[in-house]
Order: C-alpha cells, then sequence, then structure tokens
C-alpha cells in the first residue's frame, strides 16, 4: 500500500509473508540529513523459556488500514519527510526480522521522536499477534502484553 | 440475525477456531455478542481484556450490531 508522492510525505506499509527486504538506502531524499532504520528481530526466548519462534498472525484488511492510518497520523505529528513500514507474518524464525521501519527528516531529533512514537503506538493500535513456537513445534499465544490505547 | 465473529490470539486458542458464526437476537449489542462468546468459554477467557472490531473498525463503545457484520474480539495486541 502506497500513498502519497511527488513532495508529499511517501508512506509505504506492506504487509509480507517472506523474509523482509529492506526499503533502499536512496539518494534521492536530498533534503533529509537523517535516514533512520529499525529491525525489530525475533529473540531466542519467550518469558525466559527457549524458542523457536514466533508465528505472528493478523486480522487482515483491519491491520493495513490501521497501520496505514498510524503511519499518517505519524507524519501530521512529526515534520519527517517519509515513513516506510514492512511487517512480516507466519512463522518467523529466531534472529529473523519481524519489522522493519524507515523513516526520513531532515534532523535526526524529529525522525529519533517520529520512530518511537510510531513504534510504541504500533505495539499498542495494530491488531497483530504473536504466538511462540514451542520447541516440540507446537504453538501458543505469546504472554507478551503491551498496553490497551487510552484513546481511540 | 447472523454475525460473523473473528478470533485472535487467546480467543483463538480457547475456542479453537478463528471465526465463529452466531446468531443473536435483533437489537443485539456487541457488548451482548461479548458475554455470549464469555460464557462459550467458561472461565477461560477470564482476566482477558478485549477490545471490539465491527467491520474492521474499533468501537470503543457497545453498539448494536446488523445482519452480516464481522466482529472480531482484539485480545492485547503484539505486533513489532
Amino acid at each position: 500500500m502506497d500513498f502519497g508522492f511527488g513532495g508529499e510525505n511517501v508512506i509505504k506499509i506492506e504487509i509480507v509473508s517472506g523474509k523482509i527486504e529492506p526499503f533502499p538506502s536512496e539518494d534521492s531524499h536530498r533534503n533529509d540529513g537523517a535516514e533512520l532504520v529499525f529491525n525489530g528481530r525475533v529473540r531466542s526466548t519467550e518469558n525466559g523459556e527457549t524458542i523457536l519462534g514466533l508465528f505472528y498472525e493478523h486480522y487482515e484488511g483491519m491491520a493495513e488500514d490501521e497501520l496505514h492510518s498510524l503511519a499518517l497520523e505519524t507524519t501530521e505529528r512529526f515534520p519527517i519527510s517519509d515513513l516506510c513500514c514492512r511487517h512480516r507474518v507466519g512463522e518467523i524464525p529466531v534472529g529473523e526480522t519481524a519489522m522493519h521501519v524507515s523513516i526520513w527528516s531532515e534532523h535526526r531529533a524529529e525522525g529519533l521522536d517520529a520512530m518511537t512514537w510510531f513504534i510504541s503506538e504500533l505495539k499498542r493500535r495494530i491488531p497483530i499477534w504473536k504466538w511462540a513456537v514451542l520447541p516440540d513445534g507446537s504453538r501458543i499465544p505469546s504472554e507478551c502484553r503491551h498496553e490497551l490505547p487510552t484513546e481511540k | 440475525m447472523k454475525v460473523t465473529v473473528k478470533c485472535f490470539s487467546q480467543v483463538r486458542y480457547h475456542l479453537g477456531t478463528g471465526e465463529l458464526i452466531m446468531h443473536l437476537e435483533k437489537g443485539a449489542t456487541t457488548a451482548d455478542l461479548e458475554k455470549k462468546v464469555r460464557d462459550q468459554a467458561g472461565n477461560l477467557l477470564d482476566g482477558v481484556s478485549l477490545r471490539v472490531a465491527v467491520n474492521q473498525k474499533y468501537t470503543p463503545e457497545s453498539v448494536k450490531l446488523e445482519e452480516g457484520d464481522e466482529v472480531a474480539l482484539i485480545p492485547p495486541v503484539q505486533g513489532g
């Protein structure tokens, strides 16, 4: 899902089922002195227990729409240029990237603030869930919890 | 009236399905539906906080449902 071009903010939101390819670092951002990249990766333990990976499920349709709304809101709250996010779903082995976010901004301060806010809000609002893949291959809902959004 | 209920995470785990079809009285609300699902789960969803989305939009308050609505019971989300 792409939105905006030609001088406006570029927002790219993708939910993918395979290994994430990072967004390219382009030289076209000639007015942007900061390029922020965040990769959220799967750790080897969940609540102290060893896991093989995480299975991400999502509410197809709503997850994409909510992510796009959140990205748009981020560009309205912070004076950044472009925001691109790829979130992977399905089974993701330990060590691999589950979420990739790139933000471009003129200066680092607003880029860092926008990245922090976007990720925090994503973890509160977007209908995506994790299941822990146990050593025997079975899956259980992850115990990881985040606060519910305070307003919507 | 018939509505589709989408189940995720703990709801899916405890009910054993990602989707239910529920038959409700005309005028039933999302609160009525949530109660029915929780009753069906016994005590397995006790302590699980749920948000509700109707036709893929969060509904902060209980709303009346209509024939054909898609209702999602949304446990605390875990993206990223």
